[in-house]
């Protein structure tokens, strides 16, 4: 549209009248300088992958982090499901009486296994795994309480709704008293928690990193095309003709600096695949590596390309806009 | 066309490139801008193309005051003129064709149209062959031709040219000279800045002569002022 004279009818709005093909030709455009600045990138190789090689560790760090803690987690999360919880039963209990204990328990939303030991099974276990043998059977009566053992449901398993749940079973008429082994699990919460809180605050330095290397990269091929943008900005460009191929090549940055990152991590856990394993087996446990899941890597990029946009966004706003032509 | 009304421009240091400077040019006129260099021909024509506001006064376009056009809106001014460089500003990274479509580009203009239009601009200024050329692989005074062929190939119905033929030899100015005669017998109104008298001298056109920043009386037809 012409803004001097009104009758003139420029050639974008000539063409094609309809609202629906304007709207299919800017999507067109946009798309097209995206290959262009691809192209673009393309013709800089050295300098592009420098950056996206600086991108794609300031990645790897943060998405390493990740997999540690969720790696951890799942080991941990074994330790928490055997949180189990020893109700000693009061002696000179019927056997009624335990039996409706016992189905009383089982009733509990909170208890997802109820396991009765008697004094005369613990006794017999107690025999063969102490090795004191036959010289408990000199003894006149069974010293060993009853024991009921309880295995929480998963979300009363962590420490805090563990130990609400051992006051309430405490509360119990026929329980003398409850055992939890719960101090190394806080512990070990704790520890988990630091190292989660202590990834989110690495990851936020390295992706404000990311956010900072794109802008200044960005920064520096708006400064190289300094001239083009005069001409372009002479001959009627507005400041966002300007600006697509220099957001563009932002995302590009993040997509590929994303991918570079999934590469290294892929590689890093192949590498540690096989010492990890022989570790497990030293422990007979059959724990397994768990890399980045599809969700996990469609989520990496989607950040990689934000952070890329935004980064691009900010040297774009702040650069484009003084670059004026001061000459003819 | 274009109506200048009493602009002055001193710029930030106290400069003063134009005083007080008072023509219209009627559409479809052809006229030049001539002076010493400092005269205040560039700021002139800077103040035509919005990359510099007047200090006082207004500058008018088809009746519209430039004074009254927001930064944003200058983009949209500057495709209503076609604007011709001494040094011809062509993208040294783009071929003649990308050069040429860049203002129809910027237009959002359908693809096939566009090298239609190219096609003809270039065919205009008698470039066809070179289309797939890169600018530094050009003589001067087919640079300058790619620019003018750029500068017309949405039809302005403005054309401001600076020193157009600055570094070229007479014999190729005068070809050019004839180009812009020929644009504007098809309608643009044309303004060219030059010094060179001698080419000026041999054509009937209206001239504007600029001294210290203050406008003298053309010579030739008084009316102009």
């Amino acid at each position: 549209m012409s803004l001097l004279f009104k009758s003139r009818v420029t050639q974008a709005t000539n063409t094609d009248t309809s609202l629906v093909m304007t709207w299919y030709f800017v999507v067109l455009n946009i798309m097209r300088q995206g290959v262009h600045s691809l192209n673009e990138m393309w013709r800089t190789t050295t300098a592009s992958m420098m950056t996206i090689a600086v991108l794609g560790v300031s990645l790897t760090l943060p998405t390493t982090l990740y997999l540690v803690v969720k790696n951890v987690q799942q080991v941990s999360s074994g330790f928490e499901n055997a949180s189990e919880i020893s109700l000693f039963v009061r002696q000179g209990l019927s056997d009624k009486e335990t039996k409706s204990l016992v189905k009383r328990l089982n009733l509990y939303p909170e208890i997802s296994d109820v396991t009765y030991i008697s004094n005369e099974v613990a006794l017999e276990e107690f025999k063969q795994v102490s090795g004191f043998g036959q010289a408990l059977d000199y003894l006149d009566s069974n010293p060993l309480p009853s024991v009921i053992s309880i295995t929480p449901t998963q979300r009363h398993s962590k420490p805090v709704a563990a130990r609400k749940l051992l006051a309430k079973l405490e509360d119990e008429r026929e329980i003398d008293f409850g055992k939890l082994d719960i101090e190394w699990l806080e512990r070990l919460n704790a520890l988990l928690s630091l190292l989660r809180e202590s990834v989110i605050t690495i990851a936020f330095l390295l992706l404000t990193s990311v956010i900072l290397i794109i802008g200044n990269t960005i920064r520096l091929s708006i400064m190289d095309k300094k001239e083009e943008i005069q001409v372009m900005k002479l001959v009627g460009a507005t400041n966002q003709f300007i600006q697509t191929p220099f957001l563009w090549t932002g995302i590009w940055y993040g997509v590929i600096g994303g991918f570079f990152a999934y590469i290294c991590i892929e590689l890093m856990m192949w590498w540690l695949g096989s010492a990890v394993s022989e570790v497990a087996g030293v422990y007979q446990s059959e724990f397994l590596l768990q890399g980045l899941s599809f969700f996990e890597f469609t989520n990496l990029i989607t950040l990689a390309v934000l952070l890329g946009l935004f980064g691009s966004y900010l040297s774009v706003k702040r650069y484009i806009k003084t670059i004026e032509p001061d000459k003819i | 066309m274009i109506n200048f009304q009493q602009v002055s421009k001193t710029y930030p240091g106290g400069h003063t490139a134009l005083e007080k400077v008072n023509f219209h040019l009627k559409a479809g006129e052809l006229a030049f801008l001539t002076g010493h260099s400092g005269a205040g021909k560039s700021t002139l024509l800077k103040l035509i193309s919005v990359m510099e506001r007047p200090s006082a006064g207004n500058v008018m376009i088809n009746g519209v005051d430039l004074n009254s056009i927001s930064k944003s809106q200058v983009p949209f001014v500057r495709r209503d003129i076609g604007m011709i460089f001494q040094s011809h500003r062509l993208l040294a990274r783009h071929n003649v064709f990308d050069n040429v479509a860049l203002p129809l580009v910027i237009e959002g203009m359908h693809r096939k149209n566009i090298s239609k239009r190219v096609h003809a601009a270039l065919d205009k200024v008698g470039l066809l062959s070179k289309v797939k050329c890169y600018p530094e692989t050009l003589s001067g005074g087919e640079q300058q031709r790619v620019g003018i062929a750029r500068a017309i190939v949405n039809s302005p119905p403005i054309l401001l040219a600076d020193e157009p033929t600055g570094n070229l030899d007479p014999e190729l100015s005068w070809e050019i000279l004839k180009l812009f005669e020929d644009f504007n017998r098809h309608g643009t109104t044309v303004l060219i800045a030059t010094h060179d008298l001698g080419l000026i001298a041999r054509m009937k056109y209206h001239n504007l002569t600029l001294n210290k920043g203050k406008l003298l009386l053309d010579p030739l037809k008084a009316d102009v002022l």
